[in-house]
């Protein structure tokens, strides 16, 4: 029997000698039903271009390094099935709406700092003394955040985000679902502190909720809701006086 | 390169693509987002015919006549399409939006959704109900 | 341009962002369970004769119209809604590429025409016909 193969068309770009990104084509062995794309890229980076360079880790889809776009769709390249796409070539290029350093690599500076401006980790007023013990929260309470915590940081709601490719300044999906994930915790209690960059102009109301970011998400984070809820929230916090101070 | 930062390394070149005026025409999704956006601009126009009827009834028994023609039914037909479809993806999309709790539990956004269809359905047979029923 | 953007400018709540978003939502309510049943009816079934409608009679329009609850439901129908559609079609123009959508002047064309639209409709309504409470 004639053995299965597929067509890997990869972005290629060496920033020293090449204008633009141009596409190069991999024929390979579809050797086994279970192999994903990123499988695909090991296997022509060991037999057949070792130049050929790209982000992985886990290979499991909890790190997040792996997201490309495979035929126009950010997905993580750990998570997509060759046998979802064959016999059709597969498209493989640097994700979406950032600035390509080489071949499927991307320069994530501008995510990362968008994620930290947001300040994600527990702020207290007051640290607990070591002796009063840990926080407690009920599994209400660990309910409330629990979907915006799974967030791996993919980027692949950023390469979905037609806001965040027409205007590199708006905050994004992950920062802002990261930012109500830390603002719902009942540990945390830096929500005025985070306002000033969710509620800026680069902020939430920049999102006009196209919803592509949870579309993509692998995770179930579900970003646009997290937006639409925080603009409707931080709008609460003007309008009412006293209430809802979430 | 980071402002305000030592470079750590030499500048490597990196490449932008720009995101081209055709990106919504890309995937279905973008599309219909694009649809449901402008949906704005014909129910815009029909409430300011709206007005425009408002106002003729000020020129008196002998000058009122209120629009009749073809053109303007096949016009409100294209721009009901386009109300239809703002209601659909709007009252569905604030079941997402709006979180409220009902006794420490939260109340599940089908139906948040379903009440602002609820809402949509009784408003419009009451405004149906005035409106039909003044005219005889 | 390659690196973090805008993390040297303060950053601070937009809270006139925050209001014409508030606006959007409001209009974008009005709209959505209001307006339908208007076309419907004055734009489909009436002008067709399929069933008798308010502003095809004469007298039963001008009569609707002097009343103050009517007004001022036709107040809130017609003018809360261009705030969603100002809103709306501003942010379209910016997804189409017309980044100028976003400066001040083209929110003070939008929003301002929002505003426009509702004080036109409030003078229509009080002088097209007068204010009855009978």
């Amino acid at each position: 029997m004639a053995e299965k193969r597929v067509i890997i068309k990869a972005t290629r770009f060496d920033p020293d000698r090449d204008e633009a990104p141009r596409v190069q084509s991999y024929d390979i062995p579809f050797a086994d039903e279970s192999m994903v794309v990123l499988d695909a890229l090991n296997y022509i980076k060991a037999h057949v271009d070792g130049s050929l360079s790209y982000r992985w880790s886990c290979r499991m889809g909890i790190c997040g390094s792996c997201g490309m776009m495979v035929n126009g769709t950010p997905k993580l390249t750990c998570n997509a099935f060759l046998r979802d796409y064959w016999p059709r070539p597969i498209v493989v290029e640097p994700l979406r709406n950032f600035p390509v350093i080489r071949d499927l690599v991307i320069d994530m500076d501008d995510f990362m700092h968008k994620l930290k401006s947001i300040q994600p980790w527990i702020i207290r007023k007051q640290e607990l003394p070591l002796g009063a013990g840990e926080h407690r929260q009920t599994t209400a309470q660990v309910d409330e955040y629990r979907q915006f915590s799974q967030c791996i940081n993919c980027m692949l709601c950023y390469a979905a985000c037609p806001v965040y490719g027409l205007n590199n300044e708006f905050l994004g999906p992950a920062a802002t679902a990261l930012a109500r994930r830390y603002n719902l915790d009942s540990r945390d209690e830096g929500l005025k502190l985070r306002l000033p960059v969710i509620a800026s102009s680069e902020g939430i109301w920049e999102c006009s909720f196209v919803g592509e970011c949870s579309v993509v998400c692998p995770k179930g984070v579900d970003p646009a809701k997290a937006i639409q809820q925080t603009k409707l929230d931080t709008t609460m916090r003007f309008v009412l006086p006293y209430g809802n101070r979430e | 390169m980071s402002a305000g930062e030592a470079p750590v390394q030499t500048a490597t070149r990196t490449y932008r693509p720009s995101m081209g005026m055709g990106w919504w025409l890309r995937k279905g999704h973008y599309f219909w987002y694009v649809v449901r956006e402008f949906t704005a601009l014909p129910l815009a126009l029909w409430l300011l015919w709206f007005l425009v009827e408002i106002k003729r009834a000020g020129g008196g028994a002998a000058g009122y006549s209120p629009h009749g023609s073809t053109a303007f039914v096949v016009f409100s037909a294209v721009c009901l399409l386009f109300a239809l479809y703002h209601s659909i993806t709007f009252l569905s999309l604030a079941g997402v939006i709006i979180h409220v709790k009902v006794l420490e539990r939260p109340v599940s956004s089908r139906l948040i959704v379903a009440s602002q269809f609820g809402l949509w359905a009784v408003a419009s047979i009451v405004i149906g109900a005035v409106l039909i029923g003044f005219g005889r | 341009m390659t690196g973090p953007v805008g993390h040297a400018r303060t950053q601070r709540p937009a809270l006139a962002h925050l209001f014409w978003w508030f606006m959007f939502a409001q209009g974008g309510v009005i709209a959505a369970v209001l307006i339908p049943v208007h076309i419907l009816v004055q734009g489909i079934l009436g002008p067709l004769k399929v069933v008798p409608v308010a502003d095809r009679h004469y007298d039963t329009w001008v009569t609707l119209l002097g009343n103050p609850i009517v007004k001022l439901y036709l107040l809130v129908l017609i003018a809360v809604p261009f705030f969603h559609f100002a809103h709306r079609l501003r942010y379209l123009l910016v997804d189409m590429g017309v980044g100028a959508a976003k400066s001040v002047p083209a929110q003070a064309v939008f929003y301002g025409g929002a505003v426009a639209v509702t004080a036109i409709t409030i003078w229509v309504l009080l002088t097209t016909v007068p204010l009855s409470l009978g």
